[in-house]
C-alpha cells in the first residue's frame, strides 16, 4: 500500500483470514438457526439481508474500535439488536473525533454528502477523517467482498 | 566596569526618550569611547576615528524619523528610536570598517539573526564578501555602502529590525530557542551567543557589546522611564508581554518571521538585505501580514540556501506551547493565519486523496478532487452492492452447503480456503487443486445449472458488473484455462442478481 498518515494496522490477508473465520462462524449459526426454508423468496430475502449484517458485523468486529466506521457498524449492529429487544435506552453517539468544526462550506451539500451517507458513522466527521475512513472502508470492504467471492465460489461448487 | 558602564548609559537613554535625538546621540558618542576599553583597540580606534565625521549624519537620520514619527503613538515611537539607535550604532560599525566581526556583529545583533544561530552559521559559513570597502565578516550585515546610501539602508534596517523587535526583542540572544527578553537580556551578560569567527576574546567583547546593544534598545523600546538597573527584567517582562499582545492571533508567523527576518542577516548578501529591507519597509508601511508574507518568504529562501540545522532552530523557536502543526507559508502565498491552515488542511486532504487514489482502481489519470470524490462515491456504492449481491447468493448457497461449511471450518480445509482467498488475485493453482478434490457430483450439478446461466453473464449486471466483471472475467479466463466448470456457478448466480 502507498504510505499514508493513517495507521495500516491489519494488512489485507490477516484482515481476510480474520473476516472468513468470523464470517463462516456468522454464516454457521445463521444455517443452524434457520431452517433450510430458503426457497420462499421473502425468506431467503430475509436471509439474505442476514447473511449481508453477519458479513457487515464480521468486518467490523475485525477491524475492532480502531476506525470510526467500524464503531458506527457496531453501534448500529448493537441498536438494532437492543431495539429489537425492546430496550428503550437511547444514547447518543458521540463523535469519535471531536475536533474543531471543519472550515469547508460545503460540507454537507454535493459529493461529500454522498460519500458521507455510503460511509458509516462519517456523518459528523471532518473531511481530512472522511478521506482516511474512507481509505480503510474501502479497504475492508474489498477484502469483505474477495473472502465473499470466494466462498461463494467455494460453495457453490461443493 | 565596563559592564557597568554600559548599564549606566542606557538610563540617560530612558530619560532621554522621546527628546532630543542629540542628546542621544552624545549618549551614543558616550558608549563607543567606553568601548575601546573592552574590545580590540584596533577595531575600536578605526571606529572611533571614523564615527566622529558620522556623528552629524547619524544625528541627522535619526532626527528625521523621529520627527516624522512624532506624532505617532509609543509603540511606533519606540520602534523609530530603537530604529535610530540600531542605525546610529549600525553607521558607526560601517563607517567604521571594522574588519573584525565582533563590532559589526554586536552592532547588528538587533537586526541579525539570533547569536545562538550566527555561532552555528559562522562555524559553517564562509565570510561574504560584501561589496564595499569593510572585510566584512560572517555575520556582518549592514553594507559599507557609500554613506548616502547607508542612511536608507540603514533605517531600512532598522525598521526591518524594529518589527522583528516588538516581537521578539533579541531572540537571537537566547541559548536554546527562547524567544523571551527576559532570556535575551540574561544572554547578554551571559554567553557568547554570538557567532563570531574571532573566538575567545571577540566573544566576550561581543558580548559586551551585546549588552550594551540590549540595553540601550531595551530603553528605546520602554516607554516608561525606568531605572538601568531594574529595567532588564522590566524589560524582559514588559517586552515580553508586549511580545505576547501583539502577535496573538499569529503568533507563530510572528515570531516565525522575525527569526527569519533576523536569519536573514546572518546571510550577508546585501542584495538580499537590500531587497529585505526594502520588502520590511514596504512591509511596515503596509499591513503586517505582509511583513510576514515577506519574511516568510525570505525564510524560505534562506532555508533554502542555509543549513537545515539552521531551519530547525529556528523552526523551534516560534513554535508556541499549544499544540499546533507549525506551518510555513510558501513563496507568493497568503500568510493570514487562517489562510495558512486552510492550506494545511487542503494539503492533508490532497493527500488522502493520492491514497485513495491508489485504492481505486482507475483512477491514476484522474486529477481533481471532483472527479475523483465521483470516483470512490461510485467504488463505494459498486464495493457495497458487491456485498449485498454476495451476500444474497450466499444466502441461496448456504442451506445446500452445510455439511460444506462445518468441514469448512474444520483444520483441514480451513488452511487452503484461506489460502485460495489469499491468493484469489494471482492465477490461483491451489484453487484449482481444491475444486479437483472436490467431488465431481456437485460439479455435474453446477454444470448444469451453470450452463444456461451463460447468458445471463452479461443482464442483470449494473454498475457494479463493469468491476465485477473485470475480476470475474480473470477468473473466467483462468477457469477457461482450466476448468471452465468450475465458474458456471458463478455465471448462475446471474440469474439471481436478475431478482434483484
Amino acid at each position: 500500500m502507498s504510505p499514508s498518515q493513517q495507521p495500516t494496522s491489519t494488512n489485507p490477508s490477516s484482515l481476510k483470514n480474520q473476516f472468513a473465520h468470523r464470517f463462516i462462524r456468522a454464516l454457521k449459526t445463521l444455517n443452524h438457526t434457520k431452517t433450510g426454508a430458503a426457497h420462499d423468496h421473502n425468506q431467503m430475502y430475509r436471509r439474505s439481508i442476514r447473511v449481508k449484517i453477519a458479513s457487515y458485523t464480521a468486518m467490523a468486529s475485525v477491524v475492532g474500535s480502531r476506525r470510526a466506521w467500524s464503531r458506527a457498524v457496531l453501534w448500529k449492529i448493537i441498536k438494532r439488536s437492543r431495539n429489537q429487544g425492546l430496550l428503550l435506552r437511547k444514547r447518543k453517539r458521540r463523535n469519535p473525533n471531536p475536533k474543531r468544526e471543519d472550515f469547508n462550506p460545503f460540507r454537507n451539500s454535493g459529493q461529500e454528502l454522498k460519500l458521507r451517507k455510503l460511509v458509516p458513522g462519517a456523518e459528523t466527521m471532518d473531511s481530512w477523517c472522511l478521506m482516511g475512513e474512507t481509505a480503510d472502508y474501502i479497504k475492508c470492504l474489498v477484502a469483505q467482498v474477495e473472502v465473499m467471492k470466494t466462498l461463494v465460489d467455494l460453495y457453490s461448487i461443493t | 566596569m565596563e559592564k557597568d558602564g554600559f548599564f549606566n548609559t542606557p538610563q540617560p537613554w530612558n530619560s532621554l526618550f522621546g527628546m532630543e535625538l542629540e542628546s542621544q546621540v552624545n549618549e551614543m558618542n558616550c558608549s563607543p569611547e567606553q568601548l575601546p576599553n573592552c574590545f580590540l583597540s584596533r577595531n575600536w580606534d578605526h571606529s572611533m576615528d571614523q564615527s566622529d565625521p558620522f556623528e552629524s549624519a547619524l544625528s541627522s537620520i535619526v532626527s528625521s524619523p523621529v520627527n516624522s514619527h512624532s506624532g505617532v503613538p509609543i509603540p511606533a515611537s519606540e520602534n523609530v528610536v530603537l530604529k535610530e539607535l540600531i542605525g546610529r550604532l549600525g553607521s558607526i560599525c560601517n563607517s567604521g570598517e571594522i574588519s573584525n566581526s565582533t563590532n559589526t556583529s554586536c552592532y547588528n545583533t538587533p537586526m541579525n539573526s539570533p547569536p545562538k544561530l550566527n555561532l552555528s552559521i559562522m562555524d559553517h559559513q564562509i565570510p561574504v564578501p560584501i561589496p564595499g570597502s569593510l572585510p566584512i565578516p560572517r555575520n556582518h550585515q549592514l553594507p559599507p555602502a557609500p554613506f548616502p546610501a547607508d542612511p536608507g539602508f540603514v533605517e531600512r534596517a532598522a525598521r526591518f529590525s524594529s518589527f522583528g523587535m516588538n516581537e521578539s526583542e533579541f531572540p537571537h540572544m537566547v541559548e536554546s530557542g527562547k524567544v523571551s527578553r527576559r532570556v535575551s537580556n540574561k544572554q547578554c551578560f551571559k554567553t557568547t551567543e554570538l557567532s563570531i569567527p574571532i573566538p575567545g576574546s571577540d566573544k566576550k567583547f561581543s558580548r559586551e557589546l551585546d549588552n550594551s546593544m540590549e540595553e540601550s534598545s531595551l530603553s528605546e523600546q520602554i516607554p516608561i522611564g525606568e531605572t538601568g538597573n531594574g529595567y532588564k527584567g522590566q524589560n524582559s517582562n514588559s517586552n515580553g508581554r508586549k511580545r505576547k499582545a501583539i502577535p496573538k492571533g499569529k503568533g507563530k508567523e510572528t515570531q516565525f518571521s522575525t527569526v527569519s527576518a533576523i536569519d536573514n542577516k546572518t546571510i550577508g548578501e546585501l542584495e538580499k538585505e537590500e531587497s529585505d529591507a526594502k520588502r520590511s519597509k514596504s512591509g511596515e508601511e503596509g499591513n503586517g501580514m505582509e511583513k510576514e508574507k515577506e519574511k516568510e518568504k525570505i525564510k524560505e529562501e534562506w532555508n533554502r540556501n542555509q543549513n537545515q540545522k539552521q531551519t530547525k532552530e529556528a523552526a523551534k523557536l516560534p513554535e508556541p506551547p499549544k499544540d499546533y502543526i507549525h506551518v510555513r507559508a510558501r513563496r507568493g502565498q497568503a500568510t493570514d493565519s487562517h489562510s495558512l491552515a486552510e492550506r494545511v488542511r487542503r494539503e492533508k486532504i490532497s493527500e488522502r486523496m493520492k491514497f485513495l487514489q491508489d485504492l481505486v482502481p482507475g483512477c491514476n489519470k484522474v486529477t481533481g478532487k471532483a472527479i475523483m470524490l465521483d470516483e470512490i462515491i461510485n467504488y463505494v456504492q459498486s464495493l457495497q452492492r458487491q456485498v449485498e449481491f454476495l451476500s444474497m447468493k450466499l444466502a441461496t448457497i448456504n442451506p445446500r452447503t452445510d455439511m460444506n461449511m462445518e468441514a469448512l471450518l474444520s483444520k483441514d480445509t480451513r488452511a487452503s480456503m484461506l489460502n485460495t482467498m489469499n491468493h484469489l488475485d494471482a492465477p490461483a493453482q491451489p484453487f484449482y487443486g481444491l475444486v479437483h478434490a472436490r467431488p465431481e457430483n456437485p460439479l455435474t450439478s453446477m454444470m448444469h445449472h451453470g450452463s444456461n446461466m451463460k447468458s445471463s453473464q452479461t443482464h442483470g449486471f449494473g454498475e457494479a458488473s463493469a468491476f465485477w466483471e473485470n475480476d470475474l472475467q480473470s477468473v473466467v479466463q483462468m477457469g477457461f484455462q482450466n476448468q471452465g466448470p468450475i465458474f458456471h456457478g458463478i455465471m448462475g448466480t446471474g440469474q439471481m442478481k436478475v431478482e434483484l
